[in-house]
């Protein structure tokens, strides 16, 4: 198998085996290539966002129009309310966590339709999974692109540890997003400031973090977080995007500041 | 909006047991384990490696088929691929090329699909041929009742989506994660990893003619031992940890292709990893 026109790497992966932890070292390559350097992706919450209706979402709107032409925007969306609802359908019905990140998926697409109905007038596409070859002219042409949040994985979810719901949801679909196209920034568009000691809406006690690392977040153990810990665990082992923000879009103004490159909300980083 | 809880938090909520309630909240992620629906119990999951089985021609992939032809009198099959010699050909030119661990996953789809279709044309006499995974999974029960065998690329659909991983650029679940994820969600009778070689050894058997071959383990001790190379993706040591309904996968050799009937009808003959019995009741 040894051949002229394979690199060193390619005749050590034809003969070596996948599963080698040295070999697997060598496949770190020469530098990263960052596929869209300039973009943002921005994912809206799904039960903090939309599921507030107009109040929340117009506003919201109106500022990602402001956006457009000076900010590159890759915007995913949550799901909400009706894959609680769907979640829990399927819990009481004993289906598996693949049929529920099937049923998550269908309540993201919707929230991507609504926000694309909305964004239609400036000319801003909702693409699914497979039309992603697409997106770089798309973002080239209009500057914004709808997605769903939700990773592809449908029957293919794997389990959590605890519980039987999808572990790798809209927040992880989106930062995955960012991470392989090495994006510019990854913006988590909440209903809180960012990152509290406990769930602030349960909890009045609960104390706003502006700032932690991984490291940091992972030895507080919080029981609960603002974003979904897969998205806080990929972080460690990304190459481009290793630091996220979570920021309150029900505040105005919150989204240009980020996106500017402001510290508005928590900031939680790899390093 | 009427009908809907009133939303005092300025949400408008679904009446649910997860209503208002953050997914992320470990207890509440406590309460939703419960007993889950097997939705194809007697089907049974096969991966067919590509370069042990696929890559090495006639000789070997004949036999494989005839064998596997003998166990659809009997019973279901889901026959999953691997993407073998130019899964890793495209690899390595992609991280030649600096391209990121999602884009090579997504390019090396396209390969296992391939193999599926090669395995496919050659079952298609007994009605058993490879199916686009866009449409797949949500036929999947469809086509099992009414062939008695299907075949999927074995890569589940992460494309894009794949976790980078700790070391390394290459994509860390492919086609055995592949088929572990789907034999798990359709809570199917067993998962085979059909390979080239006897099971687990605790040395690379190739460069150490001196291996010892492990008939049984379970997670934990495989974890304990941290073998440097295994024949099978490293990500299925925690798949199996969480899986709910797959206790255990048998690895066998395909070069006795009469060990693929046997594996099915629950003997031993090759090695079988377990769960962690520890990990959960």
């Amino acid at each position: 198998m040894q051949s002229d026109l394979l690199t060193e790497l390619g005749n050590s992966l034809l003969t070596g085996s996948l599963n080698d932890e040295r070999l697997m070292t060598q496949t770190s390559g020469p530098q990263a290539v960052q596929i869209l350097p300039e973009a943002n992706v921005i994912k809206i919450g799904g039960q903090s966002v939309i599921d507030r209706g107009r109040v929340a979402v117009f506003p919201l709107i109106e500022e990602i129009v402001e956006n457009l032409g000076l900010h590159k925007m890759i915007i995913g969306t949550g799901a909400g309310t009706r894959a609680r609802h769907a979640y829990s359908v399927g819990l009481d019905l004993g289906l598996p966590t693949g049929v529920l990140s099937v049923l998550g998926t269908f309540v993201s697409m919707q929230n991507a339709r609504m926000l694309n109905y909305l964004l239609a007038k400036h000319g801003i596409p909702f693409i699914e999974p497979a039309q992603f070859a697409q997106l770089p002219h798309y973002l080239g042409e209009r500057g914004a692109v709808i997605f769903f949040g939700m990773p592809p994985y449908i029957y293919w979810h794997g389990n959590p540890t605890v519980g039987r719901i999808p572990p790798n949801r809209t927040d992880t679909g989106s930062y995955l997003v960012s991470e392989v196209f090495g994006a510019r920034s990854m913006i988590f568009v909440k209903d809180e400031r960012g990152l509290y000691t406990a769930d602030p809406k349960k909890d009045r006690a609960a104390k706003f973090i502006p700032r932690i690392t991984v490291g940091e977040l992972k030895e507080l153990d919080l029981n609960d977080v603002v974003v979904e810990r897969s998205v806080i665990e990929l972080m460690e082992n990304a190459t481009h995007r290793r630091s996220i923000q979570v920021i309150n879009g029900l505040e105005r103004g919150n989204l240009t500041r980020a996106l500017n490159g402001e510290h508005v909300g928590t900031i939680i980083s790899a390093d | 909006m009427s009908g809907l809880p009133k939303g005092d938090d300025g949400r408008h909520h679904v009446q649910s047991m997860l209503m208002r309630e953050s997914l992320l909240d470990k207890d509440v992620q406590r309460q939703t384990e419960t007993p889950v629906f097997k939705m194809l119990p007697e089907a049974h999951v096969i991966k067919i490696g590509g370069r042990s089985v696929m890559d090495a021609g006639r000789a070997v992939v004949y036999p494989v088929v005839d064998a596997l032809v003998g166990c659809l009198k009997t019973k279901k099959l889901i026959i999953g691929t691997g993407g073998g010699v130019r899964s890793r050909h495209v690899l390595s030119i992609g991280v030649d090329l600096g391209l990121p661990t999602g884009v090579l996953a997504q390019l090396a789809l396209a390969d296992s699909l391939g193999n599926a279709h090669i395995l496919g044309s050659l079952m298609s006499p007994y009605g058993v041929v490879a199916i686009p995974p866009e449409m797949f999974g949500h036929l999947l029960p469809l086509f099992i009742t009414s062939v008695p065998g299907v075949i999927f690329n074995g890569d589940p659909p992460y494309s894009l989506w794949e976790h980078p991983p700790q070391t390394g650029r290459i994509p860390p679940h492919r086609s055995d994660a592949g088929s572990f994820l789907l034999a798990e969600c359709f809570g199917c009778k067993s998962l085979t990893l059909v390979k080239d070689i006897d099971g687990l050894y605790d040395r690379d058997p190739q460069s150490h003619p001196d291996a010892n071959l492990i008939r049984e383990i379970d997670t934990e001790e495989l974890k304990q031992r941290n073998l440097e190379s295994l024949p099978f993706e490293r990500v299925l040591l925690d798949l199996l940890e969480n899986a709910r309904q797959l206790k255990s996968f048998q690895i066998v050799n395909g070069r006795h292709p009469d060990r693929i009937a046997a594996a099915l009808d629950g003997e031993h003959v090759g090695t079988i990893v377990h769960a962690n019995p520890k990990q959960r009741g």
